[in-house]
């Protein structure tokens, strides 16, 4: 449990230095379970900012939007940092981003929160419907929360998002302060989703997918709210050639989703943002984790975990498999 | 009504709700609060194919038929009705567009009333309601044991004719127990929007900081749009092969940057302030300005959807109080 006075004291902090633009941080939503990205430019702006097992957010994407537009004459760029609230997997997509070298170490302050698991919106909603004022969860042995008078204590268990469930890093793996302190990371990934759903026949599979991808709107969200989707012209936004139709089809569907996937090939952190995002349902998690499973097993690589490393597609070693070589 | 008709109802799939064509009642969820796609996507398709052509040394034209099966939208929201009425202003007019109308004219809504809104939903600042009939053919409300049943149009007594044996005439109990619901419906909508002198603040507030503080958190993504019941934006393309192609109609949204990318480069609305507080104008200030109807219906779809939490009820509330 991430005590709040010491966060916003942080935050109150980071964001007095002369050479922070803003933090940006969670706040309470306009409804029900509903948390908001928040932006604190004056140390007063601090006031606002909570962190509780609501907060899905991976705010890492907010620099990589930063807009660079032409600017009135005489007025300079603002180079100033940028102060984030970083959970354990969002701090990972922090650390990938800067070993591509997609943003610059120096450019973020990175306020770090140890995080036992985030809460599924959707299951949250679907256990507790029509929830129209605000509720704030706490973290206990369950988790804990009042709706009109009556205190819920739920297992984290069912509520939890499933991600969470094999997260290795419930402490940040990169920050400039943490508020409060280090979790031991008990957890292990065992990828037996993955696996299991390998087992089924290739019709089974793929009949699965061309469903999914059957009801896929095209809306990039899942793009939009990736950190580590920051192209400055995405494939799919480009006109001349034009390599993705606009027609939203199965066809389609099915090149602008695997293509997602596979330029996170090696990227992806598995904050598991694109699932929670899409309105469709899409199991897009799934998919990344496919793909992030087979690198760890034939490179021995897990993106986001060290600054120092060479991100893995930039990087040649002659160890590196090759059986797909004919 | 499916030997007539083809049918499209809510029909629940691995976690979201769609209006698809159905075979047999069965299928039907009729628990559901909403579609998650509004069913303007029925008559405004995604993609539609405007005609197909040939290349060779003459470039060949097939048109595309206009489709004139008979089709009933069943169950369809009282706030989904009403964004179709909003939409045949866009259709028709001076510039008719034959793929939505000729749609639209086949097609008979026969909705459901809301008897449990969710908690996004407020039509009733919109001048809607979740029992309203107003752009129904005929509507159905969930009265206990039997279904209240108003038919407002020929069309809709077309269909009617069809199911006389299972129809008996409305006794005043009914209709009072029909208000009943519907009271209850309006009063469990605890979200609302004062839109009253909305199109005069917003004239006076384009150039204000606030849109830029709103569209700070907005990731740029097309979710509010495309979910939304009365955006109707669309793109033409030629979509080719070596030797054959088809002209097709596909939704775009405002909130791309390459929506208002123009072929010089320049881009009227280069930032996401721009093109947020374009589609909170295009909503509240120009469409109420050009048709005389605010161009939301108050579905909460954008709400519910939005990954950041851009909670246009919030927005427009705070733009209403923003000292000019």
């Amino acid at each position: 449990m991430v005590n709040i006075d010491k966060l916003r004291k942080t935050v109150r902090e980071t964001v007095a230095r002369e050479d922070i633009k803003y933090v940006v941080g969670y706040e309470k939503g306009t409804y029900g379970f509903q948390v908001s990205p928040c932006f604190a430019f004056t140390p007063e702006d601090a006031d606002k900012f909570i962190f509780s097992p609501l907060c899905v957010n991976n705010l890492v994407v907010y620099p990589m939007l930063e807009e660079k537009l032409p600017l009135p004459k005489g007025e300079k760029e603002d180079t100033r940092k940028i102060g984030i609230i970083v959970k354990g997997c969002d701090s990972k997509a922090a650390v990938q981003i800067i070993q591509e070298r997609g943003m610059k170490r120096e450019h973020v302050v990175l306020i770090g929160v140890p995080c036992t698991g985030v809460i599924d919106p959707r299951k949250i909603r679907a256990k507790f419907p029509h929830q129209m004022k605000n509720v704030e969860v706490k973290e206990e042995e369950k988790f804990v929360f009042t709706i009109d008078g009556t205190t819920h204590k739920v297992p984290k268990e069912e509520l939890m998002f499933d991600k969470c469930k094999h997260c290795e890093n419930p402490t940040p793996v990169l920050y400039d302060v943490l508020v409060g302190d280090e979790i031991e990371s008990t957890k292990k990934e065992d990828y037996e989703t993955v696996k299991a759903f390998e087992k089924k026949p290739l019709r089974e599979k793929w009949d699965h997918w061309r469903k999914q991808f059957d009801r896929c709107i095209r809306c990039y969200a899942c793009r939009n709210v990736c950190p580590m989707c920051y192209c400055k012209k995405c494939m799919v936004d480009q006109l001349s050639p034009q390599w993705v139709r606009r027609s939203v089809n199965l066809s389609e569907n099915t090149v602008w989703n695997i293509m997602r996937a596979y330029h996170l090939a090696g990227r992806c952190i598995g904050c598991g943002e694109c699932e929670r995002a899409c309105p469709m349902g899409i199991p897009l998690t799934d998919l990344n984790k496919k793909i992030q499973r087979d690198v760890k097993e034939m490179f021995n690589y897990s993106p986001g975990l060290n600054v120092q490393e060479k991100a893995l597609l930039v990087a040649f070693n002659p160890q590196d498999p090759e059986e797909f070589i004919l | 009504m499916l030997a007539e008709y083809q049918v499209f109802g809510p029909v629940h799939d691995d976690g979201v709700t769609l209006f698809r064509q159905i075979k047999d009642p069965s299928e039907l969820d009729l628990q559901f609060s909403n579609s998650s796609m509004p069913p303007k996507a029925l008559l405004l398709r995604q993609t539609e194919t405007l005609f197909k052509f040939r290349l060779g040394r003459t470039v060949k034209i097939d048109r595309v038929n206009l489709p004139d099966d008979r089709t009933v939208i069943f169950g369809i929201r009282p706030c989904d009705a009403r964004s179709l009425t909003i939409l045949d202003q866009v259709f028709k007019g001076e510039y008719e567009d034959p793929y939505y109308l000729a749609k639209r004219k086949n097609t008979v809504l026969v909705g459901l009333s809301c008897t449990r809104p969710e908690v996004n939903c407020f039509c009733t600042s919109l001048n809607d309601g979740p029992a309203s009939a107003e752009n129904m053919d005929v509507l159905f409300t969930d009265i206990g044991e039997k279904y209240y049943v108003e038919v407002k149009s020929d069309k809709g007594k077309h269909l009617i004719a069809g199911m006389k044996g299972l129809l008996t005439s409305a006794k005043e109990e009914n209709e009072k127990k029909k208000k009943e619901v519907e009271r209850k419906a309006v009063a469990s909508i605890t979200r609302s929007m004062n839109i009253e002198g909305l199109v005069n603040t917003l004239d006076n507030m384009f150039e204000n900081p606030f849109w830029q503080t709103i569209a700070m958190k907005c990731l740029g993504c097309g979710v509010c749009t495309y979910l939304c019941p009365t955006c109707h934006c669309f793109d033409i393309q030629d979509e080719t092969t070596v030797t054959k192609g088809a002209r097709v109609c596909v939704w775009d949204s405002c909130m791309y940057p390459e929506y208002t990318s123009q072929a010089s480069g320049y881009n009227p609305r280069p930032g996401r302030m721009n093109r947020v507080r374009n589609r909170v104008y295009h909503k509240f200030n120009y469409f109420p300005k050009n048709l005389d109807v605010t161009a939301c219906v108050g579905c909460g779809r954008c709400i519910d959807n939005c990954p950041v939490n851009v909670d246009i009820v919030d927005v427009v509330t705070r733009a209403q109080e923003v000292k000019v």
